[in-house]
């Protein structure tokens, strides 16, 4: 199996730069940050793989919610299933990423789907307990009024008990969604590509812009969907926005 | 029990001659308005929509539950154009309740089911409440099995009053008769050493023997024929007087009732016999 | 050296396992000391003075958002390779979860114990020292404990910046084979579990009796709420 980096030629060997045709001075020179190769280079090196990096999370964040979700509402229903489930994602979620990964590439290969699987199995613990936690959250109050209108247990679950939960659930999506961001970085080291790629390419040149560039990317891309999913919170909770202080 | 959230194990209750038994448990349950200590309104709805929670389970349409929702708020004393879009947090425990009972009466139940409705709510909006629920029920006649601890409440929302112990019926009666004639130690215990005085307040004074409007007797303080007993006898150790003229409520005089008649309605000798009490039809 | 079967690499290769594992806690323990001595005496005077909990979660939520490959990353492009910049990337990993734990259990604590302290004639200081820490230790050391995992994690990309450990072993699959590599990789899961229970261990013992069940819940109650929006807590 060969590996597309090698850390040790990075650590040993001296800067290789990238020459994209006609290097400026700066990047020569290997200075800390050249703008110019920056933004030159912004819709060939960086716009793409950070598309690439949304997908992947968002691949991660949807398949893992869909499992997750699933497996909160057996939970719900049936008490029995909350151990094995949270005992088998707490587990999952324990295994730093590398390790994840290197193990999962010895059964599915070095390939976008061995990256989703470890993505996907890093964003159950946080979806599953936040779904669960939202959906017992309900107040029993809130389930005897149902129960009282003639509500189906179905509807029940559909029409009051899940969207009470939908604060926790957006909760965990956000953990969820910044977290993967951040491993997903590290799949690229599968070649899941990404913005982890060109911190990988960097690696074995030492060219410092590219480091900068593509750490500082991934941060903004993290800060940025934390953001955002915080206002699809808000966007879809009009209920929590406006309260009696002490009611 | 009645809506079956928690299932008989013995006996039967029948509406309209059906077992709740037999009925559909979600036909059941829309038929019947409930209202619980807890108030449960879904905090993820505006008030519009729990309001409208039965009447979509119905099918009706959103004109018609938009205008129900509008016609129900007025009747509870809220604003049917403002707070039609807010939610639940935005109100207060009172206001809540106050949309607990519209939600309950959305589908217009001829059964409406009060678990300790104003059980949570301070004192003087309990009190705002059970007037205007009373004042309510009299434009809105429906069957209402009205669930409390406070024998007070009792008193004032009832007609009969139905004292249970142990999950036992120890005594079913009209206030007036609860409180003339308690069953046993324990109701006459629980509804109080003052029952005397209690009893003031359930009885009118159109409810008494007055004396005849007399011409050449002096001009005593007038007081409306719907006034309680309670209030009456007030207003003679107020103004010390031992007499009050009665009007109705077309400013007539329609006699006087002097302080003696009032002790005499509540003296045993004019109390129902005990036993009574059960056959007494509402 | 090479082998396919991570068992015999392991066996044989127990001194590679041996430098490897103290180089890697090395950095990650020197990491979360600093961490510590930085973010618990903020955290906690934060709580204390009941001030700065939009900083505390600010700090939180951006700390929460920080891609750890891309601190390493940037630390490599300012820094260079090597000990230094890994640890510098690790302190600002951790700082954010001791900090906002810290905050969160001392400014917790049950405003009417702290009443009755002051009432009881306690300076501001004694009510820290006596009441408002013993009370936030179970959450304070909940925050150390998890962001010790998390360092010892993350301190496995390291390697990429040349700061050694355990990720030396997982992604030189060139020299040590794909034995040494899943070897490394599962020795690793085994060092978290052992750090965590460890950790859990002494949580349990710095929780006095009786507030143990509750600090259980306090932590799960504010792991839940500072997840939520910010705006709960101000």
């Amino acid at each position: 199996m060969s590996l597309p980096v090698h850390p040790i030629l990075a650590a040993g060997g001296g800067p290789v730069i990238p020459n994209f045709g006609g290097a400026s001075k700066c990047v020569v020179e290997n200075h800390q940050f050249c703008m110019s190769w920056f933004l030159h280079n912004f819709n060939t090196v960086f716009g793409p793989r950070l598309v690439q990096h949304i997908v992947l999370t968002a691949i991660a964040v949807g398949v893992g919610m869909v499992i997750a979700f699933t497996a909160a509402i057996i939970a719900y229903k049936e008490n029995w299933f909350e151990t094995p489930f949270s005992l088998l994602a707490a587990f999952l979620y324990g295994i730093p990423a590398i390790a994840l990964f290197e193990l999962l590439v010895q059964l599915t290969g070095i390939n976008v789907f061995t990256a989703e699987i470890g993505l996907v199995s890093y964003t159950l613990l946080i979806l599953f307990r936040n779904t669960l936690t939202g959906l017992r959250g309900v107040s029993d109050a809130t389930i005897e009024a149902a129960r009282a209108m003639g509500l189906s247990s179905r509807q029940r679950l559909i029409r009051v008990e899940i969207p009470i939960a939908v604060p926790a659930i957006m909760a965990g999506i956000r953990i969820a969604a910044v977290t993967t961001i951040s491993l997903a970085t590290v799949a690229a080291y599968i070649g899941a590509g990404g913005l982890g790629e060109p911190i990988f390419e960097a690696i074995q040149t030492g060219f410092k812009t590219e480091f900068i560039a593509a750490g500082a990317l991934a941060i903004a891309l993290a800060i940025v969907v934390d953001g955002l999913l915080v206002l699809l919170e808000r966007l879809v909770t009009p209920w929590r926005r406006r309260t009696l202080q002490g009611a | 029990m009645v809506n079956r959230l928690i299932s008989i194990t013995e006996g039967d209750i029948t509406i309209d001659g059906r077992s709740v038994r037999q009925l559909e448990l979600t036909q059941l349950r829309r038929g019947i308005g409930y209202v619980f200590q807890q108030i449960g309104l879904f905090p993820h709805m505006t008030i519009e929509s729990n309001i409208g929670s039965v009447p979509r389970l119905l099918g009706w349409s959103k004109s018609r539950i938009r205008e129900r929702a509008r016609e129900l708020l007025e009747l509870v004393g809220l604003d049917p154009e403002g707070d039609l879009r807010r939610y639940p947090g935005e109100f207060s425990g009172g206001q809540q309740q106050r949309i607990g009972v519209a939600r309950a009466m959305a589908a217009d139940p001829s059964i409406m089911l009060m678990d300790e409705p104003f059980g949570a709510i301070d004192p003087i909006a309990r009190e705002r409440l059970q007037n205007d629920f009373l004042r309510l029920h009299r434009q809105v006649r429906k069957t209402v099995i009205f669930v409390t601890h406070d024998i007070d409440e009792a008193i004032k929302m009832g007609d009969k009053i139905a004292i249970m112990r142990d999950g036992r019926l120890i005594q079913l009666a009209t206030s007036d008769q609860l409180l003339a004639s308690p069953a046993d130690e324990f109701v006459a215990s629980f509804v109080g050493e003052d029952r005397g005085l209690k009893r003031l307040r359930v009885r009118m004074l159109r409810d008494i023997e007055l004396d005849p409007p007399s011409a050449n007797a002096t001009p005593a303080p007038q007081v409306r024929d719907t006034t309680s007993l309670h209030y009456a006898l007030s207003r003679m150790l107020t103004e010390g007087v031992n007499r009050l003229d009665v009007i109705d409520e077309e400013q007539r005089h329609v006699g006087s009732a002097r302080l003696q008649t009032i002790m005499d309605s509540i003296a045993p000798a004019s109390a129902p016999k005990p036993g009574e009490s059960h056959t007494a039809a509402a | 050296m090479q082998t396919s079967d991570p068992f015999s690499f392991f066996i044989h290769n127990l001194s590679l396992f041996a430098s490897k594992t103290a180089a890697h806690l090395e950095l990650s323990f020197v990491a979360i000391g600093v961490a510590i001595v930085l973010a618990i005496p903020l955290g906690v005077w934060l709580g204390h003075v009941h001030r700065g909990s939009f900083l505390a979660i600010t700090v939180s939520n951006i700390g929460r958002a920080l891609p750890s490959l891309a601190v390493i990353s940037i630390g490599i492009g300012i820094l260079g390779i090597g000990f230094l910049n890994v640890m510098v990337a690790l302190v600002i990993l951790a700082g954010p979860v001791i900090l906002t734990n810290a905050y969160v259990a001392v400014e917790g604590v049950d405003a009417d114990a702290v009443q009755a302290a002051r009432a009881m004639g306690m300076t501001p200081l004694q009510v820290l020292l006596r009441v408002e820490l013993p009370l936030g230790l179970p959450l304070i050391f909940a925050g150390v404990r998890t962001a010790t995992v998390y360092v010892v994690a993350t301190a496995t990309l390291a390697t990429f910046a040349g700061g050694g450990g355990l990720g030396d072993i997982i992604v030189n699959e060139p020299t040590y084979g794909t034995g040494g590599v899943i070897a490394g990789s599962l020795w690793i899961v085994v060092l978290i579990f052992a750090v965590d229970g460890l950790f859990g261990l002494v949580q349990r013992l710095v929780t006095p009796y009786p507030l143990r069940r509750l600090g259980r819940k306090a932590r799960t109650d504010a792991l839940i709420e500072a997840s939520w929006e910010p705006s709960s807590h101000s």
